[in-house]
């Protein structure tokens, strides 16, 4: 070959390449953009705006990504990113790390008070966190910011918040009546057949050692180190943790321990668990609660059907 | 030119510039990469300091070793090996220095600002407008200045180096108004995915139209001019040099594979991807065809080693990059610590390499004096390539276990632990390489303005 590579063979045969290469794959899917707003798309109010901004300004999207994709598990799998979603976003979030999970539907996950608290210090809500604690943002930017993020899956975000914000009420009511009133009113919502059950399996050491690890990684920030509800959450959150020992004598089963751990108590900071702990763990971490904290456990009691094979 | 005695020579001070320049933002840009892996480790140890929260400092650790040390180290080379291959010298050193001036005015200004939480929040395209509109300018000036030495030239044909370093400067001010949607001040953003689209074509180009030119252009000149021999294939060198500019700036959207991207343009970056294959090979024949049999004259010089050094890493890189652009991969990849380890091995491992190689290798032409001290130089390729390498392995390792792990239904959180360890790792081998970097700066400050000359065992070997 003897092309001769000239200066002007360079700097014009290099521009034209990148010109051809822009217009085919920069201007041409711009020009092909999809502008039609999702079914779940909605505009920003001003304070989701601001809160993005700081979202923005404080390098939120080298941790966490927007983007849920077909074959993800954890937050907001239940829908998958269309284009639609984005059409207003200027600049875009999709974000290229998972250091922390896809936020893309995290609006209505937890209720405000949660997110008081993680802000301030992610190692409060969530002990294992790596997130940075964000207290310096003070609190005006940080309720702009929980704006923000309370907006996240647009429309889907605002029915989980309204049902965050409706049994938000019940439960502070619930709260405000007195521990007796209060736990009634927690357990009038676990379903009756779970109610009912116990925990099938024996306490053993090793269950309780295991539920200790589990309650350490997911519980203590609230419930606190002895299960008095005054972890270092604690005044963030309304109502506020709950203290076990008031448990004692009201009732309690295996089956609310876990169905609760399990689900959840929308409105309250109490956050699911079912993505994270499979079943032996949250019977473990629930008969580790019930035989240190409240001090009373149906482990084992009937009926409990046939033992499983490896009880002792 | 002779010196014997202390003096500087009056030319070659934009190469000198740059070098210091590189050397100071590379301890800089470590050091705040150190503090981030600190951060993973334990968030809480630096309190609630605003400026030094993660997510402001990790964009001022990315700008600071990409246009503070990697650009910087390559731009020094280059207005050293530029005039040099054409016979001339440079067009105006005293412009040449107004840049490097004005490159460190910006590099710490970038620094700065994103530091305050002044970002467009775009991945490496951070910056704000007014500072885009220097980095164009600085562009510019380079520009301006290469070509006109380019004009003034007493040799004829232009070497391949010559061709990449000029492709480099132009295209990347070009790409970079384009991906910064420098015609936007506010936002510099377009809106929705076409956002997404237009910064990966940038993201992408500032690795495939900045630093892979010119680390490819040191490298075809540090090479051939080490083993004394001349260049395997002047076709080879055409190839590489036409097909990289097709196949790597139109393969930006491998970055975005699990996104509602179009199908097709996930489709022609895929390809081009695994089309990268010709443009990396062809390069990598050439040189290592012209270094064959010559191993122990690169070998005996510490700067022509960390280039063959950074050559070898480039086709690991470029080995990987094509593997995980296939979605099969990427299912497990995408959004996992080993990107993270994939950026590093090609920053640092290829482009980072070849940049200290070259510098390593002109301080003697570009001084008039041997390099203050060759044993350190050995210590720090070995540091920082342990470094690297470590730094590689275990987070390739921690990639590995989130993207199995979430693959398999685990949440981020659940992970979380698991991951420590290799946290811990990584931060370990940052160690090293800040350590590397320390020793550059010093071997680099003594050479030039504490070296009378002729105290080290080295042959100054001047031009
Ligand atoms: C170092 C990376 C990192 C940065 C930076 C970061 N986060 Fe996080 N984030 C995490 C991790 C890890 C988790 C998971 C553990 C937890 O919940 O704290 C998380 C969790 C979250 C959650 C809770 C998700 C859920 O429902 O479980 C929210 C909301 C959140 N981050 C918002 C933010 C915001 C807003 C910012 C920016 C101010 C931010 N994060 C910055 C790592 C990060
Ligand atoms: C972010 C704070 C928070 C975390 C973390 C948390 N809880 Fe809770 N928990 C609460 C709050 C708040 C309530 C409800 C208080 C109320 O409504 O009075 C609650 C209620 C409960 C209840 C309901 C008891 C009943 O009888 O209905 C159980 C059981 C419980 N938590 C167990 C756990 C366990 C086990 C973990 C760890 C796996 C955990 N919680 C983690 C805040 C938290
Ligand atoms: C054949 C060549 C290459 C190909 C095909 C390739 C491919 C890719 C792909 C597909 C990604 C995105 C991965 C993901 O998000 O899942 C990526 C990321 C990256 N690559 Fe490469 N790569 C190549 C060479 C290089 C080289 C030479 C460098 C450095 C000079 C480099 C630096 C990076 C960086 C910094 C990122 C991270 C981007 C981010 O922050 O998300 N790559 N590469």
């Amino acid at each position: 070959m003897n092309l001769k590579m000239t200066p002007k063979a360079v700097i014009f045969g290099g521009t034209f390449i990148l010109a051809a290469i822009v217009f085919a794959v920069v201007y041409w899917p711009w020009a092909k953009r999809i502008q039609t707003p999702s079914d779940i798309h909605r505009s920003r109010t001003p304070a989701e705006n601001a809160g993005r901004a700081t979202y923005i300004a404080n390098g939120c999207v080298y941790c966490h990504s927007q983007s849920v994709r077909y074959l993800d598990w954890g937050l907001g799998a239940e829908r998958v990113a269309q284009a639609g979603d984005y059409v207003e976003d200027r600049p875009i979030l999709l974000g290229s790390e998972r250091t922390g999970p896809d936020l893309s539907q995290e609006g209505g996950e937890h209720p405000d008070d949660w997110h008081v608290a993680h802000f301030i210090n992610p190692r409060f809500t969530r002990p294992h966190s790596i997130m940075p604690p964000l207290a310096f943002l003070g609190d005006k930017k940080i309720s702009t910011l929980i704006a923000y993020v309370q907006g996240l899956g647009y429309k889907d975000a605002d029915r989980r918040m309204e049902r965050q914000r409706f049994w938000k009420e019940k439960a502070i009511e619930a709260y405000e009546a007195g521990p007796e009133a209060n736990v009634k009113w927690l357990h009038g919502h676990v379903p009756e057949g779970w109610r009912k059950i116990p925990n099938p399996y024996p306490t053993t050491e090793a269950g309780l050692r295991r539920g200790r690890r589990i309650y350490q990684g997911f519980c203590i920030g609230c419930h606190g180190p002895v299960g008095d509800g005054m972890g270092p959450a604690q005044p963030h959150i309304y109502p506020p943790p709950l203290n076990f020992t008031i448990l004692k004598g009201r009732g309690i089963s295996g089956g609310i321990l876990y169905y609760q751990i399990m689900n959840g108590i929308t409105g309250t900071a109490m956050p699911y668990f079912k993505r994270e702990l499979e079943s032996e763990k949250i019977w473990d971490v629930g008969n580790y609660v019930a035989v240190y904290f409240i001090g009373e456990t149906d482990a084992n009691a009937e009926p409990r059907g046939i033992d499983a094979s490896w009880e002792p | 030119m002779a010196t014997t005695t202390n003096a500087l020579p009056q030319i070659h001070r934009t190469a000198r510039g740059f070098c210091i320049t590189s050397a100071v933002w590379f301890v800089i840009g470590t050091l705040v990469g150190l503090t981030t892996a600190i951060e993973f480790i334990a968030p809480d140890l630096l309190g609630n300091i605003s400026w030094l929260v993660l997510g402001r400092i990790r964009p001022v650790h990315t700008n600071i070793v990409i246009f503070g040390f990697v650009t910087a180290g390559l731009l020094s080379v280059s207005f050293y090996m530029v005039p040099s291959l054409l016979r001339t010298e440079l067009y105006s050193e005293k412009l040449g220095m107004i840049t490097v001036l004005l490159w460190n005015i910006a590099v710490a200004a970038a620094g700065i600002t994103l530091a305050m939480g002044y970002t467009q929040g775009r991945e490496y395209a951070e910056l704000i407008w007014p500072l885009d509109l220097v980095v164009v300018l600085l562009f510019g000036l380079i520009c301006f200045n290469l070509f006109m030495t380019v004009k003034q030239r007493k040799e004829p044909l232009l070497y391949v180096s010559v061709w990449y370093v000029l492709a480099a400067v132009i295209l990347s001010a070009i790409t970079y108004c384009i991906g910064n949607v420098i015609w936007v001040p506010g936002s510099g953003a377009l809106a929705g995915m076409p956002d997404a689209i237009i910064l990966w074509f940038y993201g992408h180009n500032v690795l495939g139209l900045l630093l892979t030119p010119l680390a490819v252009a040191v490298a075809y000149y540090v090479i051939p001019s080490a083993s004394r021999t001349p260049l395997y294939s002047h076709t080879l060198s055409l190839v590489g040099f036409w097909s990289l500019l097709v196949m790597y700036s139109h393969i930006g959207t491998h970055h975005l594979l699990q996104t509602p991207a179009p199908t097709w343009l996930k489709v022609v970056s895929i390809v081009g991807s695994i089309g990268m294959i010709i443009p990396v090979m062809v390069v990598l024949i050439n040189l290592w065809y012209t270094a064959k049999g010559k191993l122990g004259q690169i070998q005996a010089d510490v700067g022509a080693k960390f280039v063959l050094a950074g050559s070898v890493i480039y086709l690991f890189t470029c080995i990987q990059g094509p593997a995980h652009s296939l979605p099969v991969v990427q299912r497990i990849t995408h959004f996992s610590n080993w990107v993270v380890a994939h950026a590093h091995m090609g920053v640092l491992g290829f482009a980072g390499f070849i940049a200290l190689g070259g510098m390593y290798y002109i301080l003697p032409k570009i001084t008039g004096k041997p390099i203050f001290s060759k044993s350190l130089a050995e210590l720090q390729y070995w540091l920082v390539l342990i470094g690297m390498s470590g730094f590689m392995i275990g987070l390739t390792m921690s990639g590995l276990i989130q993207g199995h792990g979430w693959r398999s239904g685990e949440t981020v959180y659940r992970l979380l632990p698991q991951l420590h360890h290799y946290n811990i790792f990584r931060g370990a081998m940052g160690v090293l390489i800040v350590s590397s970097a320390l020793i550059f700066l010093y071997n680099i400050i003594r050479t030039i303005f504490f070296n009378p000359g002729g105290q080290a065992s080295g042959v100054g070997k001047e031009s």
